[in-house]
């Protein structure tokens, strides 16, 4: 069985990406007499050249021989395991997107500063809680001052 | 024209609008310093305050914020790895290494002089060959700007050393992101049955989320493996001006090519700073003797991206003023100032408003100066940014990016398309994908399709790309740039090989 590489991996993906995107641009309006190149045609010109650079992208990471390595399923889960830190990161930050209509900018803001500063500083001694929680409470409140009254920005 | 020069000089001269400058310098360095900010931001902001000015007041503290915001990405650049705006994508180049080398002085001080020098070396273009450049401009049918887009493109997707076919899929990526929503028709396109699609992706958005999540969380990667190394780096801040002045001494020829280019490049329509900063360091890359030091922290690459850069700060005033067509957004801003003020910008401005053409031109001056003693004097205090350990760094800068991407359109949608283009940069970043030829092909997409089309309009034969001399030219350009990217490549490799067998 073929090991999953960097090139081979990209280049699978970006193939899958190009053959749902042509196929979603069948659904764009197509050319009329009075738009005779029509609004797909400058997309798939794109999908192609995209395509045809997987292509060679994949056929050139055949070419190359790598070591032995386990299979595809147990080298993703490694992959994720040896990045939690980074995980959680875009996890928090995904949280904060999704709560800041909802509980607002201060509250949503607080709680990604909070956590994610724990997550990255750790929480092991009382100094660095009270830096956490002084920085994330002061931030919070003076770009809000700031955008608010100084930049004259509404935020959510 | 010397007489309408020193009337304007006069008018910029009074303490008030010197004062607005000043005020513009800062408020455009500390714009361009804050990741996610922008010089645009910083201009839109600004705009306001300029609604009951008088036109030479107004323009002035514009142009203030301009300069000072091209500048003042030399300083995210530098310490953070970040561009602050795409025009200083490549100073992150020699910038970041060098600071990360234990040089961030010497680094933010070159940048610094060169963007002096750049801004200096525009106007001088611009006051005696501004004319000519905007009737050199108007040659440029939809043809050769099609042709000078795909140009630009292959160019930096020749910049990216050992990944030729990277960089040109992550070009094409990067105009195919720009062809989500609407189009120039009004037809829908890859909506995917999100109401939110239907107006596309913003450029902001998209550039800090590919840019900075892979940037930010890369640092966090390294900072696991190279303990040891994280405080070494920002202790020194000094600004070591002998050795600025014995660097620059030595880029005499580097300061003139590039601060030309980027007066050229910043004169023609719809390309402005974030060509010129590729295609400049891109022809100091070839003209050099140690091209393969490109990337490592060398002066040479600081000085063609800031030098150029700035430079389009006074060429991109040209096509706006002379041809009522802005160079880039911040242009476009401009140019709504100027429309606010009553005066329209085209090629009637120069004979019926030759006081206001020559403010401009004084506050660019006048900016100039004033940009180089703010940072000189300020750019250790800026640089204090570097010293938050990037655990603390990392999450304040991740929320500054959401409160940009937001504010810039008062749109939470914008928040989303900062996070999911976050994790593709991640992504790609980590199949070493070079991003900046996506964030160019984000940037340029709408217009290259819109004057590709426009051309094909006009002459339904793609030949004519071809039988037009200047299209051609750039198109010829465009190949040569991708054989001379490979043959470099190709040469960068025997010397490494060539290196590695001597050592043994």
């Amino acid at each position: 069985m073929l090991t999953l590489t960097k090139d081979r991996a990209l280049a699978l993906a970006l193939l899958l990406i190009v053959a749902v995107m042509w196929m979603e641009s069948g659904d764009i309006r197509p050319p009329t007499s009075w738009q005779p190149y029509g609004s797909a045609l400058f997309p798939r010109i794109l999908l192609v050249v995209i395509g045809l650079l997987s292509l060679l992208i994949l056929v050139r990471s055949l070419l190359v021989k790598v070591p032995e390595r386990p299979g595809a399923k147990q080298l993703i889960t490694e992959w994720f395991q040896s990045r939690r830190t980074i995980l959680a990161l875009f996890l928090l930050f995904g949280l904060y997107a999704a709560l800041l209509p909802v509980v607002g900018y201060i509250v949503a803001t607080i709680g990604f500063l909070v956590t994610s500063l724990a997550l990255l500083m750790g929480i092991n001694t009382r100094r660095k809680w009270m830096i956490n929680l002084t920085l994330s409470c002061t931030l919070a409140i003076v770009i809000f001052v700031v955008f608010r009254y100084g930049l004259n920005v509404w935020l959510p | 024209m010397t007489n309408f020069f020193l009337q304007a000089l006069a008018e910029v001269g009074t303490p008030s609008v010197l004062g607005l400058i000043v005020i513009g310098v800062l408020f455009g360095i500390v714009g361009g310093s804050i990741p996610g900010f922008t010089v645009t931001m910083a201009i839109l902001v600004v705009f306001p305050f300029t609604f009951a000015m008088d036109p030479v007041s107004g323009v002035s503290l514009m142009v203030g914020v301009f300069v000072g915001g091209y500048s003042g990405g030399i300083v995210s650049g530098v310490m953070l790895g970040i561009p602050g705006t795409p025009s200083s994508i490549t100073t992150v180049y020699d910038g970041y290494p060098m600071a990360q080398k234990g040089e961030p002085g010497r680094a933010l001080g070159i940048g610094v002089v060169s963007s002096f020098l750049g801004t200096l070396i525009s106007v001088a273009v611009l006051v005696f060959f501004g004319p000519l450049i905007a009737s050199f401009s108007m040659n440029f049918r939809p043809w050769e700007i099609t042709a000078l887009i795909v140009f630009a493109l292959t160019l930096v997707a020749g910049l990216s050393s050992g990944a030729l076919l990277k960089g040109l899929m992550a070009a094409a990526l990067g105009l195919l992101i720009t062809t989500v929503g609407y189009d120039r028709n009004s037809n829908l396109r890859f909506d995917f049955g999100l109401p939110a699609m239907g107006s596309g992706f913003e450029i902001l958005p998209v550039m800090i989320g590919i840019f900075a999540f892979s940037q930010l969380l890369g640092n966090i990667e390294k900072l696991k493996d190279e303990k040891s190394d994280a405080k070494k780096i920002d202790t020194n801040v000094m600004i070591p001006y002998g050795q600025i002045l014995k660097d620059m001494a030595g880029q005499k020829l580097n300061t003139l090519r590039s601060s030309l280019i980027g007066s050229l490049v910043g004169a023609l329509p719809g390309t402005g700073g974030t060509v010129a900063n590729f295609l400049s360091y891109d022809q100091a890359k070839k003209f050099s003797r140690h091209p393969e030091k490109f990337g490592t922290g060398i002066p040479s690459g600081i000085v063609a991206s800031e030098a150029s850069n700035s430079a389009v700060a006074g060429g991109a005033f040209v096509p706006t003023l002379a041809l009522g067509i802005p160079g880039d957004l911040p242009m476009a801003i401009m140019m709504g100032v100027l429309i606010l003020h009553g005066i329209t910008p085209g090629p009637m401005m120069f004979e019926q408003n030759p006081v206001l053409v020559g403010a401009i031109y004084a506050s660019l001056l006048i900016g100039a100066v004033v940009m180089v003693l703010c940072n000189l004097l300020l750019v250790r205090w800026f640089a204090k940014i570097s010293l938050i350990p990037q655990q603390i760094l990392v999450p304040v800068v991740l929320m500054l990016c959401a409160i940009g991407a937001y504010a810039l359109n008062n749109n939470l949608f914008d928040i989303w398309v900062l996070f999911i283009f976050g994790i593709i940069g991640y992504l790609l970043w980590k199949a070493e994908v070079p991003l900046t030829p996506l964030i160019l092909g984000v940037v340029l997409g709408d217009n290259l399709e819109r004057q590709l089309f426009r051309a094909l309009e006009l002459n339904e034969s793609w030949l004519t790309f071809l039988t037009r001399p200047l299209s051609a030219l750039f198109l010829a350009l465009a190949v040569a740039s991708i054989l001379f990217s490979l043959y470099q490549d190709r040469k960068i490799q025997r010397l490494k090989n060539a290196a590695q067998q001597e050592n043994i």
